[in-house]
C-alpha cells in the first residue's frame, strides 16, 4: 500500500503545486506566487525533520507509521489540508501592498505559509517514511515518486481547459482518497500496535467516513458550497475595469497558459501614445485580459473613421518611414495598437504572431487577418520571408517593477538581430513602450538594437536608430537602412506634438520642448550613451549607470530587472524613500524569500540535532554535504532546463510541465534501474551526470536554436530527447544515496529533510543567479553541487 | 437574544457607515487640519495662500465615512467605498495650486469621488463642474457639498471622458482618475491659455502628476512631480465591490 500512496500523494501534490501558481498567477503577480509557494515546499523537509525527532523518542516508529492505518490517516489529512488551506487562503485578507503598513498583514503572510505548507509535510511524510521503512527499495520508491509527479505535472495542461482551477484543485486533492478502500494486509498489525489498534483503526475509519463525506459535498455542490472564488487581485487592470458600471466579463477560456477574460465594456478606452492634438473620437472597444491583467484591446475597425486615431500614435511613425508596407509583421504580447497601426497605414499582408491559442484565435477572428499561433523567435526561426514592418507590442505590466522576474526573448539582442535579418532594405522594427523614470526601458533597448545592428556591419549603427516620446511612452525606430530624410520625422514630431530623444542630427531645441521634464532626462543619458558606444566607454557607463541597463541577450532575458544591489541605497532615495516602491519590485522579494527560506532551513535542520543525545548517532557531515549537494543539482539542473525552454515555447508554465514531467518521467526510469545498481555505481553515476552537465554547458545553446526552428510537434520531442539522458542520470544519485550511504532511518529522515531545504533554496537562488549573472550560470552551479555530493560519496 | 444582539450591532454600525456630520467642525479637528496645513501643505512647498486658505476652510473629515473622523487630518488617502479613496491632502493642495486658479475661473473636474477635491476648488474659483460615474458617489457627494452650501458646485452623474460640452470652455479641468491618454474632448473643452492637471500611472503604484497647458495649436505636457498613492483600497475595494452587490 505504501508504494500506492507515494505514488498517488506525489501526483496530488505536484499538480497542486502546479495549480497554485495558476491561481496565484490569477490573485497576485508571479513573483509573489513564487515567494509563497517556495516557503509552503518546505513542508516536505518539515515531515524529514519530525520523523528524525521521533527516532529519538519511539523506536520502530517506521514500521508503525508505514502500516495501513496511519498511512490512511496521513492520506486523509493530506487532502483535507490541501483543500482546506485553499479555502482559507482565499479567505484570508492578505494584501501584499499593505506590508508595508500593517503589521497584521505580515501575520496573514505567515498563516497563508503555515496552511500552504501543511498539504507538502503530509505529502512529504508519507514519502520519507517509505524511504524510511523500505531501505533496500529506495529505486521503487523513487520510481514511484517522480512516476507520479510527472503526471501530476500534465494534469492541470490536461484539464484546465475543462474545468476552473479551484474545481480542479479540489479534485486532485482528493486523487488519494481512492487509496482508502484499500484492504490488503501489508503487515501484521496486531503485532506492531499491540493495545493501541483499535484507536489507530478508529482514526483512519473516522477519517475515511469525513474524506468520503466532503467529496460528496464537493461533487454535489461544486466549489461554490465553500465560496471558493479565484479572482484576480483588485490592484489588477481586470479588476479596477470591472468596477465600472455596464461591465462584464463575456467569456472565459482557461489553460496552462493563463486564465483569458474577455470584457465588454463602455469604458474601455486604450490608445497608448495618443498625440495630444488628436480631437476625433476613439473607435469601440472589447478587452482580453490575461491573468486579470496584461490587457490586450480588440478595436472596432469598421468604420473609416476608425482608422484616424492610430496615425496619431508615437507608433506610427514606424508606417510614416515605411508607408503603405507591403508586408507587415506583428509580434504581439499585450495591447492591441499595432493592428490598427498597420490597417491603417494601408498595408497589405499583416501576419500577428501570438503564442496563446485562444487569443490568436479571437484576434484572427475579430480582425479575418492572418494570426500565427506561435512564439515570435520561433516564428522567425522557422521563416524566410521579409517584412516591411515588423511592429513589436509589449507594454508590460500595470504595476512596475511586479515583471521584474518576467523572462521574456523580445528585446534582447539576439531578438533584434533576427528582427534585423527579417526586414526588407527599407524596412523598419517599431517597438513601444511605457517611458520609466529615471531612464530604463529605452536606454536599454537602444543600446541593444545599437549592439546588433553594429553586429550585423550596419555603419555607423546610431545612424540606423530614432526614439521618440510623448509624456509616458516612448517609440524606437530601427531602420534596416540609415536614416537619411530625418525631416520626416522631425515633421511627425512636431505635428503631433511628441518629443525627440534620439536622431542622428537632433538639435536641442527639438527636445523636451512638448512633453517638459525638469530635465531633458532621455535625450541626455541616450546622448550620453551613444558617446560612450562612440568612444569605446560603454562599459563604463553601464556601470556608473543607476540601473542595469546593459543590453541583454537570451542568456539573461528579464527586460524589467533594472535593479543593481550597490546602488540601491541611491535608487531608493530618487524614488522619494519610500519603501513601498521597492517592495513590489521582484528582485526584492526574491532577497527576501531567500533570507525567510534560510531561517526556515536553519530551524528544520538544527533542530534535530538537539534532540539527538549522542555525537555517534548524530548525522555524519558527509551526508548532510551529499543530500544537499544532490538536492541543489537536481533543483539547479531542473531550474536550467524551465528557464532554457521558455525561448523554446515562450509560456514559462508550457515550459515548467513539459520540463518537469520529462526530467520525472526520466528520472523516475533512472531510479528503477538504480534499483539493480551496487554501491560502486553511485560515484559513476555521479561522474557521467557531471559530464553531462558540462556537456550541456558547452553546447546546448547552439543545440536549442537548432530545436527552435523545428515545427511544434518535433520542438516537443527535440526538448525531451535532450531532457533524457540529463533526466536519467539525475535519477541515480539520490536512490542510490539513500540506500547506501544511510544506515537507518533516522538518517533516512534527516537526509529527506536536507535534500528539500536544498531543493528550495537552490529554486530561490537559481532566480536571482539568472536575474544577475544569466541562465548558463544556473547549470555551473549544478556542476558545482553535484561535484561537491561526488567528492562525499561513499563517506558515510 | 441572538435577535437583540443584531438588532443593536446594527444600531451601533449606522453611524460609522454614515459620513461625518455635515457642518459639525469641533476645536480639536480643526487644531489637527491646521496643523496638517502648517506641517504638510506648507511644510512641503505649497505656496498660494488662497489654496492654504481652502485647505484651512474646508472640513475634510465631513467627506470620508465617521469611522474614519480621526485619521482625516493625517496627510494620506482613505477609503471612502465604491473602492475609491479621498486623495491626500498633499496631492489635493498641490493639483489645485498647478492650475493657477482666479476668482473667476471656471474649473471641470472629473471623477468627483468623495467632493472634498470640488470643494477645495470651489473656495478659489467661480464656477465648478464635477462628474462622477458612480451613482452613489455622486449622490452622497452632492449631498455633503449641499450641506457645506457650496452654491458655486454643479455635479453631475455621468462618464467624464467626454467633458461638459454644455458649460465648456473651462479655464482648467483636472482629472483624478489615472489614464493611459488624455481624453481628446477635455483637450477641445480647454480654454487657449487653460491648464489640465492629471495623476498618470496606475492608481495604486507610482504615478507622475502632469500639467497639460493649451497654447494656440500646440499642446504641451510638464511634469510636476512623481506621486506614489498609498494603496489602502486592495481590501475596502473587494468590500465596495460585496456591498454595491447587495445594494438595491
Amino acid at each position: 500500500m505504501i508504494l500506492s500512496a507515494v505514488f498517488l500523494v506525489s501526483l496530488s501534490a505536484l499538480a497542486f503545486e502546479v495549480l497554485l501558481t495558476r491561481v496565484f498567477s490569477i490573485t497576485q503577480w508571479n513573483h509573489l506566487s513564487f515567494m509563497v509557494i517556495s516557503i509552503a515546499l518546505f513542508g516536505f523537509a518539515a515531515s524529514g525533520t519530525l520523523l528524525s525527532i521521533l527516532d529519538t523518542r519511539k523506536k520502530g516508529w517506521e514500521k508503525r507509521l508505514s502500516s495501513r492505518g496511519p498511512l490512511k490517516a496521513f492520506t486523509t489529512l493530506y487532502s483535507l489540508s490541501a483543500i482546506l488551506s485553499f479555502i482559507a487562503l482565499n479567505a484570508i485578507p492578505l494584501d501584499y501592498f499593505r506590508l508595508p503598513f500593517e503589521s497584521v498583514q505580515a501575520f496573514y503572510l505567515f498563516i497563508a505559509y503555515v496552511l500552504l505548507a501543511l498539504p507538502f509535510f503530509f505529502a512529504g511524510l508519507i514519502v520519507s517514511l517509505a524511504y524510511a521503512f523500505l531501505p533496500a527499495r529506495t529505486g521503487v520508491i523513487y520510481f514511484a515518486t517522480m512516476a507520479g509527479s510527472a503526471i501530476g505535472a500534465v494534469i492541470p495542461a490536461m484539464f484546465l481547459p475543462l474545468v476552473s482551477e479551484e474545481t480542479l484543485i479540489v479534485n486532485v486533492a482528493v486523487v488519494p482518497l481512492f487509496l482508502l478502500p484499500y484492504r490488503a494486509p501489508v503487515l501484521d498489525e496486531r503485532r506492531l500496535f499491540g493495545r493501541n489498534r483499535p484507536s489507530t483503526y478508529r482514526i483512519a475509519w473516522g477519517s475515511l467516513g469525513l474524506a468520503v463525506a466532503l467529496t460528496a459535498l464537493f461533487i454535489l455542490l461544486g466549489t461554490d458550497a465553500v465560496h471558493v472564488n479565484v479572482k484576480p487581485s483588485p490592484y489588477k487592470a481586470l479588476s479596477q475595469l470591472l468596477m465600472f458600471p455596464d461591465t462584464r466579463i463575456t467569456n472565459t477560456f482557461r489553460s496552462i497558459r493563463g486564465r483569458i477574460d474577455r470584457v465588454q465594456s463602455p469604458y474601455i478606452r486604450f490608445a497608448p501614445g495618443l498625440s495630444l492634438k488628436f480631437t476625433n473620437t476613439l473607435p469601440h472597444q472589447s478587452a482580453v485580459f490575461t491573468d486579470g491583467d496584461s490587457q490586450f484591446v480588440l478595436y472596432d475597425l469598421a468604420a473609416q473613421e476608425a482608422l484616424v486615431f492610430p496615425r496619431f500614435t508615437l507608433s506610427y511613425l514606424g508606417y510614416g518611414l515605411a508607408p503603405h508596407p507591403p508586408r507587415v509583421l506583428i509580434i504581439q504580447h499585450g495591447g492591441g495598437l499595432a493592428v490598427p497601426c498597420a490597417v491603417a497605414s494601408g498595408a497589405r499582408d499583416i501576419t500577428v504572431v501570438e503564442p496563446n491559442p485562444d487569443l490568436a484565435r479571437l484576434l484572427g477572428a475579430h480582425y479575418r487577418i492572418s494570426a500565427v499561433n506561435t512564439n515570435a523567435r520561433t516564428y522567425l526561426a522557422r521563416t524566410r520571408e521579409r517584412f516591411d514592418v515588423i511592429h513589436v507590442e509589449n507594454w508590460g505590466t500595470s504595476v512596475p517593477g511586479s515583471a521584474a522576474l518576467n523572462q521574456e526573448y523580445f528585446f534582447t539582442t539576439d531578438a533584434f538581430r533576427a528582427y534585423l535579418d527579417h526586414l526588407t532594405p527599407d524596412g523598419v522594427v517599431i517597438i513601444s513602450r511605457k517611458l520609466l523614470l529615471p531612464p530604463a526601458d529605452a536606454l536599454r533597448l537602444w543600446a541593444a538594437a545599437y549592439e546588433s545592428l553594429r553586429f550585423l556591419g550596419c555603419t555607423p549603427p546610431a545612424n540606423h536608430l530614432a526614439l521618440l516620446r510623448n509624456w509616458d511612452t516612448f517609440t524606437l525606430i530601427v531602420s534596416a537602412r540609415s536614416l537619411r530624410n530625418t525631416a520626416i520625422i522631425k515633421d511627425f514630431a512636431q505635428k503631433r506634438n511628441f518629443d525627440m530623444v534620439f536622431i542622428k542630427d537632433l538639435s536641442p531645441e527639438l527636445i523636451n520642448r512638448y512633453n517638459v521634464y525638469d530635465k531633458p532626462f532621455y535625450a541626455d543619458q541616450i546622448t550620453r550613451l551613444a558617446e560612450a558606444y562612440r568612444s569605446g566607454t560603454a562599459k563604463q557607463f553601464f556601470q556608473s549607470y543607476l540601473l542595469d541597463v546593459r543590453p541583454q541577450s537570451d542568456r539573461r532575458p528579464f527586460p524589467s530587472h533594472f535593479l543593481k544591489w550597490p546602488k540601491l541605497r541611491a535608487l531608493y532615495q530618487s524614488m522619494g524613500s519610500r519603501l513601498y516602491a521597492l517592495l513590489m519590485s521582484g528582485e526584492i522579494v526574491v532577497v527576501v524569500v531567500f533570507l525567510e527560506a534560510l531561517v526556515v532551513s536553519a530551524g528544520l535542520l538544527v533542530l534535530p540535532l538537539f534532540f539527538i543525545a549522542k555525537d555517534a548517532q548524530r548525522p555524519p557531515v558527509a551526508q548532510i554535504i551529499y543530500f544537499s549537494g544532490v538536492g541543489a543539482g537536481f533543483m539547479f539542473m531542473e531550474l536550467y532546463f524551465v528557464k532554457q525552454y521558455i525561448l523554446l515555447f515562450e509560456n514559462p508554465v508550457v515550459s515548467f510541465t513539459v520540463v518537469i514531467s520529462g526530467v520525472l518521467v526520466f528520472s523516475s526510469l533512472g531510479g528503477l534501474w538504480a534499483q539493480r545498481k551496487k554501491q560502486s555505481a553511485l560515484r559513476y553515476a555521479l561522474l557521467a551526470l557531471i559530464g553531462a552537465v558540462l556537456l550541456f554547458l558547452t553546447g546546448l545553446d547552439r543545440t536549442l536554436n537548432h530545436v527552435l526552428g523545428l515545427p511544434v510537434i518535433w520542438r516537443y520531442l527535440g526538448a525531451l530527447l535532450i531532457l533524457l539522458p540529463a533526466g536519467f542520470l539525475m535519477g541515480l544519485p539520490f536512490p542510490l544515496g539513500m540506500r547506501y550511504i544511510l544506515k537507518n532511518p533516522a538518517q533516512r529522515a534527516y537526509a529527506w529533510s536536507v535534500n528539500g531545504c536544498a531543493s528550495v533554496l537552490a529554486s530561490i537562488v537559481s532566480a536571482q543567479i539568472a536575474l544577475s549573472l544569466g541562465i548558463p550560470i544556473i547549470l555551473g552551479c549544478a556542476a558545482l553541487a553535484y561535484i561537491l555530493a561526488w567528492t562525499t560519496a561513499g563517506r558515510g | 437574544m441572538k435577535k437583540i444582539l443584531a438588532a443593536l450591532l446594527f444600531w451601533g454600525l449606522i453611524p460609522t457607515l454614515l459620513p461625518a456630520g455635515t457642518t459639525s467642525d469641533p476645536a480639536w479637528l480643526q487644531r489637527a487640519r491646521e496643523a496638517l496645513v502648517h506641517n504638510h501643505i506648507q511644510g512641503r512647498g505649497i505656496s498660494d495662500p488662497r489654496v492654504i486658505r481652502a485647505m484651512l476652510d474646508v472640513p475634510r473629515h465631513a467627506f470620508i465615512p465617521a469611522r474614519l473622523e480621526s485619521q482625516a487630518y493625517a496627510d494620506r488617502p482613505l477609503p471612502i467605498g465604491e473602492g475609491q479613496t479621498i486623495s491626500q491632502p498633499y496631492i489635493v493642495a498641490l493639483m489645485t495650486e498647478s492650475l493657477e486658479l482666479s476668482d473667476h475661473s471656471r474649473v471641470l473636474e472629473i471623477g468627483t469621488g468623495s467632493g472634498y477635491q470640488a470643494a477645495i476648488l470651489a473656495k478659489i474659483a467661480q464656477e465648478v463642474y464635477t462628474i462622477e460615474i458612480r451613482e452613489k458617489l455622486y449622490r452622497s457627494a452632492g449631498e455633503v457639498l449641499r450641506g457645506l452650501k457650496f452654491a458655486n458646485v454643479q455635479t453631475r452623474q455621468g462618464d467624464g471622458y467626454f467633458g461638459w460640452e454644455d458649460a465648456a470652455p473651462f479655464d482648467a479641468i483636472m482629472i483624478t482618475a489615472a489614464v493611459d491618454h488624455v481624453p481628446p474632448p477635455l483637450i477641445e473643452q480647454l480654454k487657449d491659455g487653460g491648464r489640465l492637471v492629471l495623476p498618470l500611472g496606475n492608481p495604486f503604484s507610482y504615478q507622475n502628476l502632469v500639467l497639460v497647458t493649451k497654447r494656440g495649436e500646440d499642446v504641451s505636457v510638464k511634469q510636476i512631480t512623481g506621486v506614489l498613492f498609498v494603496p489602502m483600497t486592495g481590501y475596502a475595494m473587494e468590500r465596495g465591490q460585496t456591498e454595491s452587490k447587495k445594494s438595491p
